[in-house]
């Protein structure tokens, strides 16, 4: 290792000189030759560069092209060592052999694996700072059309959660909890050496109360690109990227060509999914027991005499003007018990059995001087929601060439993706589907007699909610989103001196959304019968951000001090622009592009930032025992105010290798012993473009003959001291391995203070504001991480377990002076979260309901709202005045940050054979089911979870005592969000199970082919949890940290069944 | 080295256009740094302003309505569970200070004088003819007295801010009495009185006029028991000639009919575009709202009282009064002005204020009375019927509320002359004095935290 080291840092003369010296000395002692190949024990594939040496000599050769090795040994050799960067070395007894085939296997907890941290690289056992990996093989075997899925539960400290089945959107990433309250909490992402944006929001939003789930910004990378990913979790290791470092920096490395001649692989899936958890609801006949029970007692609360066999005339007469008491005439028949009427089951209507697939080609391979990776990919997931689904195309092509002192390297990756998209993030009222789809009665058919949409849930009457038909929504209207991206970078990279290199980088990150709308006549409007006047919607997103490096890079050996230094600067900018038109009045569906109907509103938005950066950063190490590092970087940003327009992020680290020292060195039990300790600040600048300056909104009126007149009016004040949120953290870690490494054990324990955090204040609304943003106030991420692996082989059975627990505790430590807290209201008005110290950020904070009135002995003799009834839910007095007063009788009930996490994953190899399992686990946060306002709350108007069957009904049939008394008309409040809307999230999911395997090398031959693997996979098999709804990670607003863990429908998660296939040739 | 200097030189030329670079403007929206300079950006800013009393808060929709109205005894909210009872807790004087409907109709209003105050601030450091200045600041002190009338009247004493305000200086307001906010009301009306035009080219049709400005002093003056004043101020608006009664209540409200002579200031809306229009006023899927001892006030041939029926656009579920009625434009929408102040509350006025003077069998205040009586159907009224001041001032206001229902005037007026309490017991809710006030919303006494300079209104 070392020889070839040295070898390829000198000239290429002296190379030459050294190879004939080996070579004599090898010959002069001569004693046999041994002669052949080393594969790769998994892939079958020849490893070039294998070291192979004779045992306790430094005698060795390198293995070529086809992995073969030619070595002369001494007569008296006992064994030869064959080592691998990435791979366990093994000692292979000769035996009197002169032909040697050995396979090597991939190291789980691999020492010297390459971990890329940043403007530079380092071998894992001289990590002093706090990072997380995964590499190809961890995202292997997985249908997921994004590698964040395929790491979810793998990095401890890393959750990555899926908020949304939504294909191509839906994951949102955190990196150590969340330090910010109003700035994104986003990871920023670095693909190849480029920073890209991590403003989700990039992609075209239609303007619907409840937004989209934003698309995920990796959902264009083919994740069988990618060579690793990790994780920069402490603010030592993020710091080199400074004001973007504070939620954590993600590198994503892509394949690069090995030397060798051509490989070209094929790896492909297909599959089905289906949905991983449906609602149990209640059907046709027990839904319309309820409707008329509801409309029963709200009768009968307004005409105490009146009965439940009173007829609609009877009822109309009795009270006066009140739909809600009648009884629709739809219903009755259900009542009467007549059988084989309409049944709708809507979930199964809208919900279907989607194909998934994916194939991509890839070809690699290069010479000393010049590498190449290409690959090209198709993916095709369509949507279980009808209507649904998400294509995309991709193409990679990665070179680097290098000649005497210059080295240049090219990656480029375009590609298309197209979102079929449907309205599934929203509840019934913003014409989300699947909230449609729950809330619409099952007495109604999909289709009529003639096949054309039912639409009898629409302009009902009798106090009916108006439902437009779900199924007919998803089909009919059309909503395309295609999205183009150019991610490249190129680099140029030439020696000046021996150890000093310096290196030009350009990058570009260049994404164009595109999408349609249409609304057409076919679907009825809300509560309007008959053809609608169709709608659309056009709108563009164009973001192009490019980037400048130049870096100064001195490595040196002086005996045993080893210095690593790097310095430069960089420039960044990107620049936004948007437009959005949207039309009525289309005559009619021929034509749905909106020059076929009258556009009445179009706007289009330009916006940048830029960023001009410095840094610098010295790594030392002695003797691979003591390490040292600092590094500091300087950031000037367009965002930032004029008082503060720069801002610096030192950072420091320091680790002692103590299995290292002699005392340790040989030591039969332990392998490793590494303590790590480091320090940082990093700033986190996701504070949007202008907030330091007043802007003004256009405000119209209208004057003369309705002739719309421009007005103008400030919308923000100005802030010329606003600046980056601040985060200085501390890292401990701890590196343990026992008995060559088949127990590894790495420990961190953290603990990271932002402040000057950006916060939307309140300010007096005399003011003629709502709020200011200010830099004030602070937050406490602090948490211990364990990762363990344990790895085991004897002879042809190998397993392994990795596994990983997290723990962050998450805590305001301050606000502004003059706010206490800051509560913050969801998906509607009533229900609340809170911020203030002491508490995590976005609590819940909603009143306390215990039960339910049983009798009016109960009702009388308690605090209550004015209208309440028996059978209404009993809220308490949390403060004790007497009385229920929605304003101060609430209390903090838990919050959506979990209390710890857990992730594992199995692997076994036998022969060909092998099989993994990977779970999943997130324990200990709360869900606010706002679903449960609908479908949960017995008006008998919208469809209902079995849950409801429970309700209370007299003082004798008093259900579960939890449960209130079904109205249609409420009394009581019962639709106040309180804890009976809140549920439990805790889930353990089984995320992966994959069977595969490989043909035999000897057979493969013959097809002259290099590895033959074919696998079963299936994704989500099982999720263990109470949580009622399809998600338990769901989270209706993923960038709002104030307000989260919302679910008002959406997309259900997918459980997917593969057959997948990986060739090379 | 000739690489190294190479690079120094490179990197020294990168910092000589860092401040370009870091330098970014908004380039699609306008900046404060940049307005407030021309003639031009003063008439944007005055727009704006007007542009505010459209929101959906205020005149766009319900929240003020939930507060003049449904508060009211005319109507009432019919569908409690609704949102939690948010909006039905203020019709049945549940409503804590947490209903967020108070804190967003605080909010806007303020938001609107705001908007009169910044341009008020500026207007004096631009180059713009003196009438065109004079105009533009009356337009914007009748709208932010408009704002303040609602506040005191809702409030009591409310924090008068009449400059933009650092949020350091606005944290340190306290609430003024309600003498000083009226005072405040009045110079900005008469200031506005004085110097607004009475007309305008048809492509202004809409801006406030002098006659606009004195109406609603003269309600300021009335509101203040200032009757004198009042009288005077009003005779000022009817004597100009500017404004008639329609000939009928319908035509008043007709689409067709907008801005039309009666109507001294209108919220005005049009479905235009979507921004410029609002949803049906006082709309319910679920029935009736109308009070029946409302509706039960009008006689069989008053003509007013077809106004207050209910009417379902073609294809919609949703009611609205006639007489806010218009067929739903393809967005949903609807573009019906929504009156402030109009010819027929002007004449009610004046007879009140001259009754309030002093009684008289005839004259001046009957003909008032009776030009708006008449109009309806009615009709006059001798002075056998009203044979004292009592019952003369009984009649106007029974004659407010069958003529001016549904415009937000009600509970102003049983404020105004002492009968909120007596009048709520019609309809069966027993209130308490201090419940004519409402609370100051719950996140600005927070906010504020001075419970000496900005304590809560008593019994909340």
């Amino acid at each position: 290792m070392k020889l070839a080291k040295m070898a390829r840092s000198m000239g290429s003369s002296m190379r030459l000189l050294l190879a004939a010296l080996i070579c004599l000395a090898s010959t002069a002692l001569l004693g046999q030759t041994i002669s052949g190949t080393v594969t790769d024990a998994n892939t079958q594939q020849p490893l070039i560069g294998v070291n192979v040496l004779v045992k306790g000599t430094t005698a060795g050769a390198i293995t070529d092209l086809d992995g073969r090795f030619n070595l002369a040994v001494p007569a008296d050799a006992a064994a030869l060592v064959f080592s691998y960067v990435g791979y366990i070395t093994i000692e292979e007894p000769i035996n009197g052999r002169t032909l040697i085939e050995v396979a090597l296997k991939e190291d789980a907890a691999s020492l010297d694996e390459v971990v890329v941290v940043g403007y530079g690289q380092l071998a894992k056992k001289d990590l002093s700072t706090a990072v997380g990996s995964a590499r190809a093989k961890d995202i292997k075997d997985q249908p997921v059309n994004s590698v964040d899925q395929a790491i979810m539960g793998k990095i401890a400290g890393v959750r990555v959660q899926q908020t949304s089945g939504s294909p191509g959107a839906g994951i949102s990433v955190r990196v150590r909890g969340i330090g910010s309250i109003t700035a994104g909490n986003e990871p920023l992402y670095v693909i190849d050496g480029v920073p890209v944006s991590n403003d989700n929001n990039r992609a075209s939003q239609r303007s619907q109360q409840y937004q989209d789930q934003p698309v995920n910004i990796l959902s264009t990378l083919n994740p069988g690109d990618i060579e690793s990913i990790q994780v920069l979790k402490d603010a030592s290791a993020a710091a080199i990227y400074g004001s973007r470092g504070s939620n954590g920096v993600v590198l994503i490395t892509t394949k690069k060509g090995k030397i060798g001649k051509p490989v070209i692989a094929y790896n492909g899936y297909y599959g089905q999914q289906e949905a991983n958890k449906l609602y149990d609801m209640l059907d046709a006949y027990e839904w319309s027991l309820i409707n008329f029970e509801g409309r029963n007692n709200t009768y009968k609360d307004r005409f105490p005499a009146g009965k439940d066999t009173d007829d609609n005339a009877t009822r109309a007469r009795n009270v006066t003007n009140q739909p809600a008491a009648l009884i629709p005439p739809e219903v009755q028949p259900y009542l009467t018990g007549q059988t084989g009427l309409t049944n709708t089951d809507w979930q199964n209507e809208l919900f279907r059995t989607a194909p998934i697939q994916s194939h991509s080609l890839s070809v690699s391979g290069g010479t000393e001087g010049f590498r190449y990776y290409a690959s090209g990919e198709y993916m095709d997931q369509q949507g279980i929601i009808i209507s649904s689904g998400f294509k995309r195309y991709s193409g990679r092509f990665n070179m680097d060439l290098k000649q005497n002192r210059l080295k240049v390297g090219l990656n480029i990756n375009p590609t298309v993706t197209q979102h079929d998209l449907v309205n599934s993030e929203g509840p019934w009222f913003d014409e989300g589907v699947v909230g449609l789809a729950l809330a619409i009665s099952p007495i109604w058919p999909v289709y009529n007699a003639d096949g054309s949409y039912n639409f009898g849930a629409n302009a009902w009457g009798f106090a009916m909610t108006d439902f437009v038909n779900p199924v007919a929504l998803a089909i009919e209207t059309q909503d395309n989103m295609q999205h183009l991206r150019l991610l490249g970078n190129a680099y140029a990279e030439y020696s000046i001196l021996k150890n000093l290199s310096y290196r030009l980088s350009f990058g570009a990150d260049i994404n164009n959304f595109r999408r349609e709308f249409f609304r057409p006549s076919v679907l009825e409007a809300v509560g309007r019968k008959g053809p609608s006047v169709p709608s659309g919607s056009s709108s563009a997103r164009f973001t192009t951000n490019w980037l400048v490096e130049n870096l100064l890079n001195y490595n040196v050996e002086v005996g045993k001090h080893n210095i690593a230094a790097v310095a430069g600067f960089s420039s960044q900018k990107e620049t936004f622009f948007r437009n959005d038109i949207t039309a009525n009045n289309f005559p009619n569906d021929l034509v749905t592009t909106l020059n076929a109907g009258q556009v009445n509103t179009g706007i289009s938005f330009d916006e940048a930032w830029s960023l001009l950066s410095g840094l610098a950063r010295v790594q030392y190490n002695y003797a691979g025992k003591y390490y040292l590092s600092a590094a500091i970087r300087a950031d000037g940003s367009s965002r930032f105010g004029e008082n503060n327009k720069w801002g610096y992020f030192p950072s420091a680290s320091a680790a002692w290798r103590v299995s290292g020292e002699n005392f340790l060195k040989d030591n039969s039990l332990i392998s490793n012993l590494k303590l790590r300790a480091s320090f940082g600040q990093t700033g986190n600048f996701q504070i949007g473009n202008y907030g330091s300056i007043g802007l003004l909104s256009f405000d119209n009126y209208l004057f003369g003959n309705n002739t719309i007149t421009s007005g103008l009016a400030p919308s923000t004040p100005s802030n010329p001291d606003l600046s980056w949120e601040k985060t200085s953290s501390v890292n401990f870690g701890l590196d343990f391995g026992i008995l060559k490494d088949a127990l590894y054990l790495e420990v961190d324990y953290y603990v990271a203070n932002t402040d000057d955090l950006l916060l939307n204040v309140p300010v007096p609304q005399a003011s003629g504001f709502n709020t200011e943003l200010r830099n004030i106030g602070e937050v406490q991420n602090r948490g211990l991480e364990v990762a363990l692996t344990l790895q085991n082989r004897k002879g042809d059975f190998a397993w392994s377990i990795s596994g990983n627990f997290a723990t962050n505790k998450n805590e305001v430590i301050s606000l502004a002076p003059g706010v206490p807290q800051i509560l913050t209201g969801g998906g509607v008005g009533t229900a609340l979260w809170i911020t203030k110290p002491g508490e995590p950020i976005g609590s819940y904070y909603n009143p306390v309901y215990d039960g339910v009135f049983n009798n009016q002995a109960e009702l009388d003799a308690s605090p209550k709202v004015p209208n309440a009834r028996p059978g209404d839910l009993r809220f308490l007095d949390v403060n004790g005045d007497g009385r229920i007063d929605f304003a101060t009788d609430r209390t903090i009930q838990g919050n959506y940050l979990p209390d710890f996490t857990l992730g594992a994953t199995l692997n076994l190899e036998y022969k060909g054979l092998d099989f993994s399992a990977s779970m999943q686990g997130v324990y200990g946060h709360e869900i606010l089911h706002l679903l449960r306002r609908y479908n949960f709350n017995q008006e008998g108007n919208m469809n209902l979870m079995r849950g409801a069957l429970d309700r209370w009904v007299s003082e004798s049939q008093p259900g579960n005592g939890q449960t209130n008394r079904s109205n249609r008309l409420q009394t009581g409040s019962n639709g106040q969000t309180s804890n009976w809307h809140l549920e439990d999230g805790t889930f353990t999911r089984i995320r992966n199970i994959t069977l595969g395997y490989t043909v035999p090398r000897s057979i493969l031959e013959k097809a002259k082919m290099s590895n033959l693997r074919a696998y079963l996979s299936v994704q989500n098999p099982f999720t263990f949890t109470n949580y009622l709804g399809y998600n338990p990670e769901v989270n209706s607003r993923p960038d709002s940290a104030l307000n989260p863990g919302e679910d008002y429908a959406s997309y259900p998660l997918a459980r997917t069944y593969t057959f997948g296939l990986n060739l090379s040739f | 080295m000739k690489k190294i200097i190479g690079f120094l030189v490179l990197l020294g030329l990168l910092n000589a256009c860092e401040q370009d670079f870091l330098e970014l403007t908004p380039v699609s929206q306008p900046n404060v740094n940049a307005f407030y300079k021309t003639s031009n950006d003063i008439l944007n800013g005055v727009n704006a302003a007007y542009a505010g009393l459209q929101s959906g808060t205020l005149y766009g929709g319900r929240s003020l309505q939930d507060m003049t109205e449904y508060r009211a005894d005319n109507i009432f909210d019919n569908d409690p569970s609704a949102n939690a009872g948010l909006r039905f807790n203020i019709d049945q004087f549940l409503a804590g200070a947490e209903n967020s409907v108070y804190d967003d109709v605080w909010r806007v209003l303020y938001q609107v004088i705001y908007r009169c105050n910044i341009v008020l601030d500026n207007i004096d450091n631009v180059t713009m003819t003196e009438a065109l200045k004079n105009r533009s600041a009356g337009e914007l002190r009748f709208i932010r007295a408009l704002c303040y009338f609602h506040l005191v009247q809702l409030w009591g004493g409310v924090p008068l801010t009449l400059q933009a305000q650092t949020t350091e200086e606005s944290r340190a307001a306290v609430r003024n009495t309600p003498a000083e906010v009226y005072a405040a009301i009045e110079a900005d009306l008469v200031f506005a009185g004085a110097n607004l035009p009475r007309t305008y080219p048809a492509a202004d049709l809409g801006r406030v006029t002098s006659g606009a400005a004195k109406g609603l002093l003269g309600k300021v003056y009335l509101t203040q028991k200032k009757y004198p004043q009042a009288v005077t101020t009003l005779r000022e608006v009817v004597s100009s000639g500017d404004f008639a009664l329609q000939t009928t209540v319908a035509s008043v409200f007709a689409p067709s009919n907008e801005y039309n002579k009666e109507i001294l200031f209108a919220v005005r809306f049009s479905t235009v575009n979507t921004q410029e229009a609002h949803g049906l006023y006082f709309g319910s899927a679920i029935g009736d709202f109308v009070e029946a001892s409302f509706r039960s006030l009008y006689s069989a041939n008053d003509a007013r009282r077809a106004m207050i029926e209910l009417r379902r656009p073609t294809g919609s579920q949703t009611q609205t009064p006639v007489k806010y009625f218009e067929e739903l434009s393809a967005a949903g929408q609807v573009g019906t002005d929504f009156p402030v102040l109009r010819y027929a509350d002007v004449l009610l006025m004046l007879a009140e204020a001259l009754n309030e003077q002093g009684y008289q069998a005839t004259g001046e205040a009957l003909t008032s009375l009776n030009a708006v009586r008449t109009r309806a159907g009615l009709p006059a009224y001798t002075a056998t019927d009203l044979p004292n001041q009592t019952s003369f001032r009984n009649a106007v206001l029974l004659e407010r509320r069958l003529e001016l229902p549904l415009e937000l005037h009600r509970w102003y007026d049983l404020l105004r002359t002492g009968q909120a309490i007596e009048a709520m017991k019609v309809v069966k809710l027993n209130i308490q004095p201090f419940q004519l006030l409402f609370p100051i919303p719950n996140s600005q006494i927070q906010i504020y935290n001075n419970t000496a300079g900005f304590p809560q209104n008593p019994g909340y």
